[in-house]
């Protein structure tokens, strides 16, 4: 090339060629060279809009604050300390765009590693672009599917939907039981997409098992915009708790029907709603004491959550605190590796134990994978909101506080 | 009892679905435009409320007028810049400009409010009245009565005023409302920002009940449609009819099938409704 500048005006079609070449093949023969040196590629798909935005930007600032800090402390240092290069793409709230997304950012950025998408719905339509490209998926979803299909690289690092609504239930029982209260009617009600159903599902086996009468058993379709019928049902079977599973909207409308038909039973929340500052902002004094499940929580070590809190202003809703938990073990599973690529990462993540670090704040205070890629190690927890805080309160070993029964 | 709870839950509810959807009707009675970005105004109107309430601490029914004054300005503005230029247009081009007005609304409201769920606290939120062994929730009865004046404010409007005559003689024949002197354009921004005025103004007496985000018009969307086909699309008085019918079936299916078959039942009486009497329940008036 060197010969161009030399020699004016004789620039043959060898040189043209040659140097055209050269630029057609530059971005291959820097990039790689780039990644190698500086930075993992890992992959975010979450929804920032549509119905689930709100829980896909929580999702998104919990795994920013752990690659912020992880890049701030050096990097990763089996790999000369690599930076972590979070890719963010959006998914939208629907499926198929998830799955379009997931395509894409695998054939172009190189990712190592993906972590998503909240909805359960949205996270099974990437699953199945991740299984055929052997790449590693870290979710927080609940769906018993996700972990249910025999897919080898799926990583839940929560409890199933199914055990969520076992817990949601047994833990309710234990903690009315403390209160000198016998549960033997109850209420279900939740909403008809991948999440409420399966989670429905583990709250009546768990009632069937524990020899309590379902007197409602109702699915409503997500986006109700008028919940009265339901409520009136409620009033009229008797029981004597509802188990509601729904997202923000559907939970609001259900409690404060609830007050108005002045119906005081206890609601046990599903998660979701029940367990973001939001529902606090909307319901303000009929929030005080209302318990829900959920799958980790932000006060089992706040050491770590503060972090959280201090950079986003509101406290680590959980399914931040869940996929912060995710990025922080794949980082590990990379170390342990060596390796950024994506089938060594697969198999450190598959065989270990992790602890340390974000896995703190989990319950069993470490995450390990079973074959079919769910942590065994977690076990969901009941949380009550007291004074714009949620507490946890069952099971007794992780508690906060006391549960408070009001029947 | 629970039968007649229903029927009450039911028109309580209805009202305020008639009022969202009379501008939906009455754009296309005068101008025959379909305007599929309707729901988006109304959720202009809660944002609207919302920050009258957050920033003002006025009631987010209080705040009801200031959101129908945003909306009718913005609708004021959206017919004498991008519908009008669509009047003559086919009708494709109209569900084009439409259908893109709503995008555009929405991933607006993304852009500059940010996606959360955002809703009011008010003290007679979680109220309600008690007739007998029936409830009344407050929110319902405050969200239908504020609708049913403003309904009512409408229906005397146009009965009334110059304004109202000079529209439905432009809805009538434009050609020979122009010849009459009318301005038919001055008439079409007055139908269209009135329209979309009202929806905004639904927006905000439902939002002590309904939370507020920039999707929020999809819940809302398809019932608009409905009121307004089972009514008779282009009757305000259809529309009334119509809101009040959907919001009594969807109580009454819930009362003997699962909730979730809700607006199944639903559409199964709009089908049958159409097969039967194909200009809706109050034929269109246009």
């Amino acid at each position: 090339m060197s010969k161009t500048s030399s020699t004016r005006g004789g620039i043959d079609r060898r040189t043209v060629l040659a140097g055209s070449a050269a630029l057609i093949a530059a971005p291959w023969v820097v990039s790689p060279a780039r990644a190698q040196a500086k930075q993992v590629n890992i992959g975010v798909i979450m929804p920032l809009s549509g119905a689930n935005a709100q829980f896909g930007i929580n999702s998104r600032n919990g795994i920013e604050l752990v690659a912020d800090e992880i890049n701030a402390a050096g990097g990763i240092k089996a790999l000369g300390g690599a930076k972590i290069n979070l890719i963010v793409a959006d998914a939208t709230s629907t499926p198929t765009t998830a799955g379009t997304v997931a395509q894409r950012m695998i054939s172009q950025n190189e990712v190592t590693a993906i972590l998503g998408a909240f909805a359960s719905s949205l996270t099974i339509a990437i699953s199945e672009v991740t299984e055929r490209r052997d790449i590693p998926l870290l979710t927080m979803s609940f769906a018993d599917q996700i972990t249910g299909r025999g897919f080898k690289n799926i990583f839940q690092v929560v409890a199933k939907a199914s055990a969520l609504g076992k817990a949601q239930l047994d833990y309710t029982v234990a903690i009315a039981q403390a209160a000198g209260t016998k549960i033997d009617k109850i209420a279900i009600m939740y909403e008809d997409t991948a999440y409420g159903t399966a989670q429905a599902g583990g709250l009546r086996a768990a009632a069937k098992a524990a020899n309590i009468e379902l007197v409602m058993d109702d699915a409503y379709p997500l986006g109700i915009t008028d919940t009265t019928p339901l409520i009136n049902k409620l009033r009229a079977s008797g029981a004597q708790a509802v188990f509601p599973v729904s997202y923000l909207n559907d939970s609001l409308l259900l409690i404060r029907t609830m007050r108005q038909q002045r119906i005081t039973i206890p609601a046990i929340g599903g998660a979701a709603g029940y367990v973001i500052p939001d529902f606090e902002k909307g319901l303000g004094e009929f929030a005080e004491g209302v318990l829900s499940i959920a799958p980790a929580n932000y006060d089992l070590d706040t050491s770590l959550t503060d972090r959280f809190r201090k950079r986003f202003g509101y406290f680590m809703v959980h399914e931040a605190l869940e996929h912060a938990v995710a990025l922080d073990v794949l980082v590990q599973a990379i170390e342990k590796a060596k390796s950024a690529k994506a089938e060594d990462v697969t198999m450190a993540l598959r065989g270990g134990k992790f602890t340390g670090g974000w896995t703190n704040a989990m319950t069993g205070g470490a995450v390990q994978f079973d074959s079919t890629g769910l942590n065994t190690a977690s076990i969901p927890v009941m949380v009550q909101w007291r004074k714009k805080e949620l507490v946890t309160v069952w099971p007794k070993e992780v508690a906060k506080g006391t549960a408070e029964w009001n029947s | 009892m629970s039968f007649i709870q229903a029927i009450l839950d039911g028109l309580l509810v209805g009202g305020v679905y008639a009022v969202i959807s009379i501008g939906l009707t009455l754009v296309y009675g005068v101008m025959g435009i379909v305007n599929f970005a309707q729901a988006e105004f109304l959720m202009i109107g809660m944002f609207v409320s919302w920050f009258a309430w957050a920033y003002l601490g006025l009631d987010p029914v209080l705040a009801a007028p200031l959101s129908f004054a945003v909306a009718f300005a913005l609708g004021w503005l959206v017919q004498g810049q991008l519908i009008s230029r669509v009047l003559k247009a086919p009708s494709v081009a109209q569900i084009f400009l439409t259908v893109g007005l709503l995008i555009v609304l929405e991933n607006g409201a993304l852009l500059s409010f940010g996606s959360q769920f955002r809703s009011v606290t008010t003290s007679y939120q979680t109220m309600s009245l008690s007739l007998g062994s029936l409830f009344i929730s407050v929110p319902y009865l405050i969200a239908f009565s504020m609708s049913l004046a403003c309904g009512v404010a409408l229906w005397w409007f146009m009965r009334t005023s110059w304004f109202g005559r000079a529209m439905r003689a432009t809805a009538q024949n434009p050609m020979a409302a122009q010849l009459m002197g009318i301005d038919t354009a001055l008439m079409y921004k007055m139908a269209f920002a009135l329209g979309v005025g009202l929806t905004a103004f639904g927006g905000a007496v439902i939002l002590p009940y309904v939370t507020v985000f920039p999707q929020v018009g999809g819940q809302f969307v398809v019932l608009m449609f409905t009121v307004v086909v089972l009514g008779g699309l282009g009757s305000v008085a259809g529309a009334v009819v119509g809101g009040l019918a959907v919001g009594v079936i969807q109580a009454l299916s819930a009362l003997f099938f699962p909730i979730q078959l809700q607006n199944l039942v639903l559409f199964l009486v709009f089908i049958l409704v159409l097969a039967v009497r194909p200009q809706g329940l109050v034929g269109a008036s246009r």
